[in-house]
């Protein structure tokens, strides 16, 4: 077993970077564009989802009808999950498991007050959001910067996080695979 | 009961009496480590059982914003002085007994949201006029998010109570951790609770603040058709 470093700090610069940089929610309802359909697909196929359609929410309650609807298959999330516990196992093998954890925390703390400015902000431009939908939105973005996290300290370029974060970066929300289609926001 | 200070920044805290010193100190911990277990033991727990991505990602956001407020009550005990390992669970310190159980299920989370929180609401806002002003501070940026965590947990008891074995499921929960929570508010003849008022650090005892607790706890489960069970004694 190699001998543990502390965490990187350069590593988490860059990445304090990106999540400062991001377009966080600037796109929403906006008509998808080639970018969008090719982070979309690199994303869903880096899951192991094959030939999904690429849907789109048109506004927030659009959006909340297909994040609440009870039949919706866990499939993606599982597999997320699935490999969120696969790179934190490798990063603790990496990583002091207090830097590490102490690190995460302190990144998705920073990056939560952002997403939520940015979620509040867009949900007031559009209209029509439930309040606790911008919480909502907050948590996936948080989530989506915690994944990046684990991708990039674990060194795993090719992770449907670095996809799925694109997407956010690039204003859009990525809802979830419901039946054949990935659907973004 | 004294003569009362006002130590408006971290700076000044170093030529506050000893005691007063002590006295803050105590509390930052407390709140850094209790907020950690918190997060630890149920939200994080939470995000699995919740039943949809809605439901998933709102209590990421909530297990992200008590994280959060570990990290905000740790780096004021930072800027204290006070270590680092002092503000982590496994420091010596007991945790309350509610962190020993590990949650099972997705009603047990709403319940724990619907009136732990509810207790915490009631430590944040003894804190609001606190004398140390960077505790006083944090206090106030603390508030609307613990606020937002017991409206959530309103929110999810509305949709469970709308069918009987939801309802009696989250009742359930409410049973097996409702007698824990008075407890949150320590004895009644605290010695550290002494010091706090009598620096005006903090404002009520914990008699007073247990009273106003099991009011409103009362008060909120009544709302969805829920009764609470008897309480245990303080410690």
């Amino acid at each position: 077993m190699s001998p543990t470093v502390a965490v990187p700090g350069p590593q988490f610069f860059s990445l304090r970077a990106d999540v400062r940089a991001a377009s966080w929610f600037a796109a929403l309802g906006e008509p998808l564009t080639e970018g969008d359909h090719s982070d979309a697909a690199a994303y869903a196929t880096a899951l192991g989802f094959n030939a999904l359609e690429i849907g789109q929410a048109r506004d927030w309650p659009d959006a909340e009808r297909l994040l609440k609807a009870p039949d919706w298959a866990p499939a993606w999330w599982d597999r997320e999950e699935t490999l969120r516990q696969q790179l934190l196992t490798e990063a603790k093998g990496r990583y002091p498991e207090r830097a590490l954890w102490s690190s995460l925390t302190e990144l998705t703390t920073e990056a939560g007050e952002v997403v939520h400015g940015k979620a509040a902000t867009a949900a007031a431009r559009m209209g029509n959001a439930a309040p606790a939908s911008i919480h909502v939105a907050a948590g996936a973005a948080s989530q989506a910067v915690y994944h990046l996290a684990l991708a990039r300290l674990t060194k795993q370029t090719a992770s449907p996080f670095e996809s799925k974060f694109r997407l956010f970066a690039a204003g859009r929300w990525p809802l979830g695979v419901l039946e054949s289609r990935l659907v973004l926001f | 009961m004294s003569d009362s200070i006002v130590v408006k920044t971290v700076e000044e805290l170093k030529d506050a009496p000893e005691e007063y010193q002590a006295a803050v100190s105590k509390l930052v911990i407390s709140h850094a480590i209790n907020e950690l277990y918190g997060a630890q033991v149920f939200d994080e727990p939470a995000i699995a059982y919740a039943p949809t991505p809605y439901a998933k990602w709102l209590t990421c956001r909530v297990a992200m914003e008590e994280y959060g407020h570990h990290v905000r009550f740790k780096q004021l005990g930072t800027q204290m002085g006070i270590a680092e390992d002092r503000m982590l669970p496994g420091a010596g310190k007991k945790p309350l007994s509610i962190f020993e159980f590990p949650l099972k299920n997705w009603e047990e989370f709403v319940a724990i949201k619907l009136l732990a929180d509810l207790a915490e609401i009631l430590q944040v806002e003894d804190l609001l006029h606190c004398t140390f002003h960077p505790l006083r501070n944090l206090a106030r940026a603390t508030m609307p998010e613990e606020r937002f965590h017991a409206q959530f947990g309103e929110d999810f008891s509305a949709e469970l109570v709308k069918t009987p074995d939801g309802k009696a499921r989250l009742q359930a929960a409410v049973n097996e951790y409702y007698p824990y929570l008075p407890s949150f508010f320590g004895g009644s003849k605290s010695k550290n609770n002494e010091i706090f008022r009598k620096w005006k650090i903090k404002q009520r005892t914990n008699d007073e603040m247990r009273e106003d607790y099991v009011r409103r706890a009362t008060e909120v489960a009544a709302k969805y058709g829920l009764t609470l069970p008897e309480i245990r004694q303080a410690a």
